[in-house]
């Protein structure tokens, strides 16, 4: 399978199985690194010097599973309910597209999510339910395929222009669904209201998403050059994920009320009906540049409980829908006219230490967490096999994703024994989790208390957390008034390392935890090269 | 008369203060109340940078008394401010659900009373008789069994195995489908807000009726409402059931009941003319009350049901620290549950004159 990003040039990136472990400085900490009467894992002391921006990721990550500044918990699976009716196929980035459902009886879809949009302006979100309605309509100038490979959408070509810019060569013959042609301007438009404040009316939420990109202009009629603040070896790969194209006239004319409430994009759907809180109802838009979308008329709505989510698919009610939980996979599958459709998504459960806070400011306390849980225990029991147990912050067939290194294997006399050696044997700790925000969150967080606990030097509860407070806590810039010991999830729809590493494990990252110099290091020189 | 106009103005006015009052609270609840609703509308990895542009182009850096004056001058023009986290108006919104928590609370309030006034008349009146046990365990059944399980149970027979009712949803409604029989309609939607503020659609004269179209469209709606309110009527009407025995029996070992027999008055003149009226006085009251709670308060039932009501818009914009969407429903679940309450003490003073002393 491809990893789907690269150093920002646009192409695929092959698999990460680097030619041998030595050379490349992959060397894993299974390949002599643990000698006889040794405990936990070190890092080789004969690794090679990385040379591309690929190994300096992988040693990112190979440097994060020693240091263990996370317990490393799963990759969530996306885990749908189709009806036998429709031929569709589950995508890794958690985007459901109308265009890639083909309806075998009738020519009318309709999925149910589990909850409907926060207003359909196609720039003023971050929630993938709303991603999920407005991306029927509205298209990037690249975007990906099911397997997260960037394709081009509204750009024909891109290529880098200069140290600090990048040209996109713009599509021929395409229009809005108001009738109006997709200009250079729109494209310039489109980006600037994302990453100016200035521009469009809106503080968009997304312009981080786009971190690094400063501006936009038209270059001749085909073209739309961008402005970023320096050299930005992911920009690519953020287009290929963010930034839908709006038709500028459009937007001006009409005031924020208007725009939440009505879609006008390029997409292969135009918006027929939209009941807020209800569903949206779109048709098939008859002037897209690409071939006609196999149905004709489109539905989504919301059922905030999985039962009824499930009984709607049982009885046809309903073609696709989201998040089946455990307990009701088996009733879906024995259904005549049902079945899962389940993905490995971008999301990445993981179980956060403060990197100064005591016990974990040691590394042998946090490694022995890491072996105190049985994560293949909890992925059979509490998520029934659809998850992948990690090992490291990056996901298999990310660009950075360092295949030798594996996860750390259930051993609790190995925990045992890094807690002496930490000398904080005794330690009593709490693990904040947030409830019902990700799949068995509250159950994977009992399961992991429930494993330390079991250590006979360490003991551990769970506290249950409302999620908006919990991240609150997290992300008013200081690291102190945060718990030290917490479950959160992170999705990175950029399949690039970067983007998980950045923002969580790097001293100045929004949401870090952890601050090391080598990783610092390391990331800093893989975001100037392009590879 | 003169004294039950100042009765009901009375009561009205009380009911303004409380309104009043309900504002109020709610909005001062939002500055002790945990969570800030920028967490919800900015992205985890938001730069402090991002989340303050976003703080101040929603005005949520704004002193209290700035706010509250803005909100209470627009609530007299009919503007409940933007929603904070899809910046569309709030009242709109709010009133879009208005018809479907209605016809919900409505429908199991009906339910309730068609079921159990007989059932509770036919229990007091065959005490200790099988229909008696037979009501009180029907009761007891409906009061201890836990209507998320009821609703589930029923979708999962009567929906989904059998297939006679749909398994959630709201198809039409009341309006819609009464509004096949109307020669008058309103073109659009009777009230709309623009900028805020509402405008009345317009009404035309149209022929002919269109009945078949009532016919299905009544069907829909009737089949779509039918579980849901089966499910949020179970425990009201075992309540009620229990509450008509128990006021039947009290009333029928009054001494008035004695001398009305003793006079040779028809046993079922006695029953349905005195005692029951006499017995209905405290339902109506109980009747009342619980209607008014339904109005907000029926979160599970939309849930199983996924129907499109107030209880489920309130739950959403909490979890999301939406604060003019919580004002809003707040305001108008206030509102109703202050007129139906009003409207339960204007019928109660009919009945029994005496409250107004």
């Amino acid at each position: 399978m491809l990893a789907g990003c690269a150093g920002g040039d646009g192409t695929p990136t092959p698999t990460s199985t680097p030619g041998d472990g030595d050379d490349d400085g992959t060397a894993t900490p299974s390949d002599g690194t643990e000698t006889p009467g040794d405990i936990g894992r070190e890092l080789p002391s004969d690794l090679a010097e990385p040379g591309t921006r690929d190994e300096y990721l992988q040693r990112a990550n190979l440097v994060l599973n020693v240091e263990a500044p996370w317990i490393f918990l799963n990759r969530q699976y996306s885990v749908y309910g189709k009806s036998t009716r429709v031929n569709w196929t589950a995508r890794a980035d958690e985007t459901i597209k109308g265009y890639a459902i083909e309806p075998t009886d009738g020519n009318a879809v309709t999925i149910t999510q589990s909850q409907m949009d926060s207003g359909l302006d196609p720039h003023d979100h971050r929630e993938t339910p709303t991603q999920n309605i407005v991306t029927q309509t509205y298209e990037g100038l690249l975007g990906r395929d099911a397997d997260g490979r960037i394709v081009n959408e509204l750009a024909t070509g891109y290529e880098r222009s200069g140290d600090a810019e990048v040209t996109f060569e713009l599509r021929s013959g395409v229009s809005f669904h108001s009738g109006d042609s997709f200009t250079a301007e729109d494209a310039a438009y489109s980006i600037n209201r994302i990453v100016q404040s200035d521009v469009g009316g809106l503080e968009s939420p997304q312009s981080d998403q786009l971190a690094g990109v400063t501006g936009a202009e038209a270059g001749s009629d085909s073209t739309v050059v961008v402005s970023t603040d320096g050299f930005n070896p992911t920009v690519f790969a953020l287009f290929a994920s963010y930034c839908d194209i709006v038709n500028q006239s459009w937007m001006e004319s009409n005031d924020a009320a208007y725009i939440n409430s009505h879609m006008n994009g390029t997409g292969p759907f135009q918006l027929e009906t939209y009941e807020q809180d209800v569903q949206v109802v779109y048709s098939s838009y008859g002037d897209y540049w690409r071939d006609a979308a196999p149905a004709d008329e489109l539905t989504i709505q919301a059922a905030g409980e999985a039962s009824t989510r499930v009984n709607q698919l049982l009885s046809d009610e309903t073609d696709i829908i989201v998040n089946v939980p455990p307990q009701s996979i088996s009733q879906v599958q024995g259904a005549d006219n049902a079945e899962i459709a389940a993905t490995a998504s971008t999301r990445v459960i993981y179980n956060a230490m403060v990197y100064n806070a005591e016990p974990f400011d040691s590394v042998e306390f946090r490694q022995a967490m890491n072996y105190a849980v049985d994560m293949e225990s909890i992925v059979e029991n509490i998520l029934s096999g659809f998850a992948d147990v990690t090992s490291q912050p990056t996901l298999e067939n990310f660009t950075g994703y360092n295949s030798d290194v594996d996860p750390y294997p259930y051993d609790p006399d190995q925990a045992e024994a890094l807690v002496e050696a930490s000398g904080y044997s005794g330690a009593e700790i709490t693990l904040h989790t947030p409830v019902g925000r990700y799949l068995q969150d509250v159950e994977i967080a009992q399961a992991v208390a429930g494993y330390i606990d079991e250590l006979p030097n360490v003991s551990a509860e769970v506290q249950q957390r409302d999620f908006g407070n919990l991240a609150g806590e997290l992300l008013d810039g200081d690291i102190t008034t945060g718990p030290d010991f917490y479950l959160i999830g992170w999705g990175n729809t950029t399949f690039d390392a970067s983007q998980t590493i950045i923002p969580l494990l790097t001293t100045d990252g929004a949401l870090t935890s952890y601050s090391n110099e080598q990783v610092d290091e390391l990331i800093n020189t893989a975001q100037s090269r392009i590879e | 008369m003169a004294s039950y106009s100042r009765f009901l103005t009375k009561r009205v006015l009380q009911g303004l203060l409380v309104v009043w009052g309900v504002i109020t609270v709610v909005f001062l609840l939002r500055y002790i109340t945990p969570g800030n609703p920028i967490d919800f509308i900015a992205p985890l990895d938001a730069s402090q940078a991002t989340r303050q542009r976003i703080i101040e182009a929603r005005g949520l850096d704004d002193p209290l008394y700035v706010q509250y004056v803005d909100y209470i001058v627009g609530l007299f023009r009919g503007d409940m401010g933007f929603s904070y986290r899809s910046r569309t108006p709030v009242a709109p919104r709010v009133f879009a659900k208005l018809p479907a928590t209605l016809e919900l609370a409505v429908a199991a309030t009906v339910v309730a009373v068609i079921i159990s006034i007989p059932l509770g008349v036919v229990s007091a009146t065959r005490r200790n008789q099988p229909a008696d046990y037979g009501a009180t365990l029907f009761s007891l059944l409906g009061i201890s069994t836990p209507n998320f399980w009821l609703g589930v149970m029923l979708v999962i027979l009567l929906a989904v195995q059998f297939q006679f009712f749909p398994t959630s949803g709201r198809t039409g409604g009341f309006l819609e489908t009464i509004g096949n029989l109307l020669v008058l309609k309103v073109n659009g939607p009777l009230v709309s807000f623009t900028g805020g503020s509402p405008s009345f659609g317009q009404f035309v004269f149209e022929l002919p009726m269109e009945f078949s179209a009532f016919l299905a469209d009544g069907r829909d709606w009737f089949l779509s409402l039918f579980l849901p309110a089966i499910t949020l009527g179970t425990y009201f009407t075992a309540l009620i059931t229990r509450l008509t025995r128990s006021g039947m029996l009290e009333q029928l070992g009054q001494s008035y009941v004695r001398a009305a027999r003793a006079k040779g008055l028809p046993e079922t003149l006695v029953r349905y003319r005195h005692v029951l009226r006499n017995t209905l006085i405290p339902v109506v009251t109980v009747v009342g009350l619980q209607l008014g709670t339904l109005i907000g308060g029926a979160v599970i039932t939309e849930a199983v049901f996924d129907w499109p009501g107030l209880g489920t818009l309130v739950i959403d914009s909490i979890n999301n620290r939406d604060w003019p969407l919580i004002q809003g429903c707040l305001v108008v679940i206030g509102a109703g549950f202050v007129i139906v309450n009003i409207v339960v003490d204007a019928v109660y003073a009919k009945l029994n004159p005496q409250v107004m002393d």
